[in-house]
């Protein structure tokens, strides 16, 4: 979940934790409190995966993305190799116009371009890259602390700021918005 | 019994030694960064000069007296006609694998130590490529035909010519530059927010940029760990596709000396080896200009003293294979080729080479406390560096020197043109460094701090040793 949809009438806070068991119980204890996991989002400097902190999955594209960009640059490669020498056909060094053995080599180096470059605009197609906000966000995030950015009813938020502290909670804010 | 005295110096004793087992707030680690990056002295400054001044002497001076004049002023004539430039293209292409070799071979293989020294060999791959990329245009000649080469129909309809190794070889590069630039980029990425979350002015704006608004969600995470995992695993065959297909514009030729199957990987052998030793070289010049001594430590320089080692074996396997092949053969050319390295006028290189790389590896990095020396380390892998070069000028111009032709042999001594383009273009890439040096982040403070996450003091028996957890 990269960003929070605010609903209307939620509040948006960010628990802040100092090690990451505290904040994994403490997204337990959010969870069983009845907050969806739509409704939160966990910031860090460092990348916990999903199962450490109790997330669930994200859905991911990204393989598939590198894949297509891989096709595209074999496709690449073959008409370069295939389809240009019979375009305007020369012979060269005795060799076939369209010869098997250049055209692994060229092949194999346009896949692995179209391969990186996909993986590279993939990552920012997916993470919506660049994006300069205003979003919420906090300093702290990259000195190693754990953000929690959850929203909540107005009635539901004492329990829950009371239940986040007895769980760890180094502080619990009401986070800026920064353009980043 | 373990007693508690004996488990505190034990742990100390870890502590000193590991940077995974010796944590300290990332608030700290991060301002030990910045202020790397952000204190310049007069000496910064007088280095940045003379860089400046070698590179507007080489890429500018002699360059331009090259284009103006023709290449006529470089040294190379029949039947040498390959000289130092590319014996400059070999040598950088070759340490441009350090980055990759180290960043991702080790990643994929999770070699713990590698955390705080990927950043600064991946910056390697990318500077020295940048270098090696000048070299086919100098060695052009006529660079502004360059464009001959970009895969697209002349005015006649005519595409390049795909069957040509120099085809392979600048499709092979530009991927690779690509792939090692954007493999350097992504993990910056958080470190680049870091930095922007620090800093202000100038600063603060270029960070901002090239932090693409990252906050350190869980799904950038998510992608920027798969994308580099996917980065890692393709960066590494195309490692070897370049410089072997590097070895290819030798090998195709029936140029004796350079005809070899073994090429390939003989030149890729020799290009992690330098790679490897310019790594170390480097992390040295860092760690005591840079003020890193708590990232870089001993274990550090002895791991990378032993790939050092095992590489110097692997490339001295592959020496020893072309040169045993070329012996045994028996061809008049080859025996001349073999007789023009013992006792030739290259003689002197060629056995100042085989000390660097075989006697003096040999002789010293099987010793810990050499592996461990800073200064010790520093003199053997820029000895090792200066025997790649001269290895690669031997096989470039030392071996065109002779041919199947007697009659048409020749002598090659480069000119005072390439020699100063080849100044210029080593101040390039040192001149790349320094300010890189202050603009990136050259240590990924989050994978240190993930791989000190990762790691702990498991008691087994009588003794505390280090335990990883895996995260993922």
């Amino acid at each position: 979940m990269n960003t929070l949809s605010v609903k209307e009438n939620f509040v948006v806070r960010m628990a802040l934790f100092d090690n990451v068991d505290s904040a994994a119980e403490s997204i337990a204890k959010l969870k069983e409190a009845g907050i969806d996991d739509h409704d939160m989002t966990v910031l860090s400097g460092v990348p916990y995966p999903e199962h450490v902190l109790g997330r669930p999955m994200t859905w991911e594209r990204l393989p598939l993305i590198a894949m297509s960009g891989a096709g595209v640059g074999f496709l690449i490669g073959l008409f370069l190799n295939v389809v240009t020498p019979l375009l305007y056909p020369i012979r060269v060094g005795g060799q076939p116009f369209v010869a098997i053995p250049p055209t692994i080599v060229l092949t194999y180096e346009l896949t692995m371009m179209g391969l990186i470059v996909s993986t590279f605009l993939g990552v920012l197609w997916e993470s919506t890259f660049p994006s300069f906000g205003p979003k919420y966000y906090d300093i702290h995030i990259s000195e190693g602390e754990i953000g929690v950015l959850f929203q909540v009813t107005p009635s539901k938020l004492k329990h829950l700021t009371d239940l986040l502290q007895v769980y760890g909670a180094k502080s619990i804010i009401e986070p800026e918005e920064w353009r980043l | 019994m373990l007693s508690e005295k004996t488990a505190v110096t034990q742990s100390e004793n870890y502590w000193r030694k590991h940077l995974m087992l010796d944590p300290r707030p990332v608030r700290e680690m991060n301002q030990m960064i910045l202020t790397a990056m952000t204190t310049v002295n007069k000496r910064y400054w007088i280095t940045v000069t003379t860089l400046t001044l070698f590179v507007t002497i080489g890429l500018i001076g002699a360059w331009g007296y090259q284009i103006f004049n023709g290449m006529g002023v470089a040294g190379i004539r029949r039947p040498v006609y390959w000289g130092v430039y590319i014996t400059n293209f070999v040598f950088w292409i070759g340490i441009s694998h350090s980055g990759t070799f180290v960043s991702a071979i080790l990643r994929v293989f999770k070699a713990e130590f590698r955390r705080p020294i990927t950043r600064a060999s991946e910056l390697m791959t990318t500077f020295a490529l940048t270098v090696a990329g000048l070299y086919p245009l100098i060695h052009l000649g006529r660079t502004w035909r360059f464009y001959w080469m970009i895969p697209y129909p002349n005015q006649r309809q005519l595409w390049p010519n795909f069957h040509s190794p120099l085809m392979w070889d600048m499709l092979a590069i530009f991927t690779y530059l690509i792939g090692s630039t954007l493999y350097l980029y992504l993990p910056l990425i958080p470190d680049f927010a870091m930095a922007r979350d620090r800093t202000t002015g100038w600063r603060h704006r270029i960070y901002r940029i090239l932090a693409l608004g990252w906050r350190g969600s869980e799904s950038e995470w998510h992608h920027l760990k798969q994308a580099i995992t996917i980065f890692a695993f393709a960066i590494i065959p195309v490692m070897f596709s370049v410089h072997t297909i590097v070895a290819w514009d030798f090998g195709m030729t029936m140029v004796p000396g350079w005809h070899s199957s073994i090429f390939g990987p003989y030149f890729v052998v020799g290009a992690i080896f330098s790679g490897v030793s310019a790594v170390a070289t480097v992390l040295i010049i860092l760690r005591k200009t840079m003020q890193l001594d708590y990232f870089l430590r001993e274990e550090h320089f002895d791991a990378i003293g032993k790939l050092v080692l095992v590489f110097s074996f692997a490339w001295t396997y592959f020496f020893f294979a072309d040169y045993l092949t070329e012996w045994y053969g028996g061809e008049a050319v080859g025996k001349e080729l073999l007789t023009l390295q013992a006792r030739g006028p290259i003689a002197p290189l060629w056995y100042i080479m085989l000390i660097t790389n075989i006697l003096v590896p040999w002789l010293t990095l099987w010793n810990r406390k050499i592996r461990t020396s800073p200064k010790a380390l520093l003199v053997i892998t820029l000895g090792v560096n200066i025997g790649m070069y001269i290895e690669r000028y031997i096989i470039v111009a030392g071996f065109l020197t002779r041919n199947r032709l007697p009659f048409d042999w020749g002598a090659y001594t480069p000119s005072i043109v390439e020699i100063l383009i080849s100044i210029g273009s080593l101040s390039t890439f040192l001149l790349l460094y320094v300010l890189a040096s202050r603009l990136i982040p050259l240590i990924p403070v989050w994978e240190v701090h993930e791989g000190q996450i990762s790691h702990t003091l498991r008691r087994v028996g009588q003794a505390l040793l280090p335990s990883v957890s895996e995260l993922e």
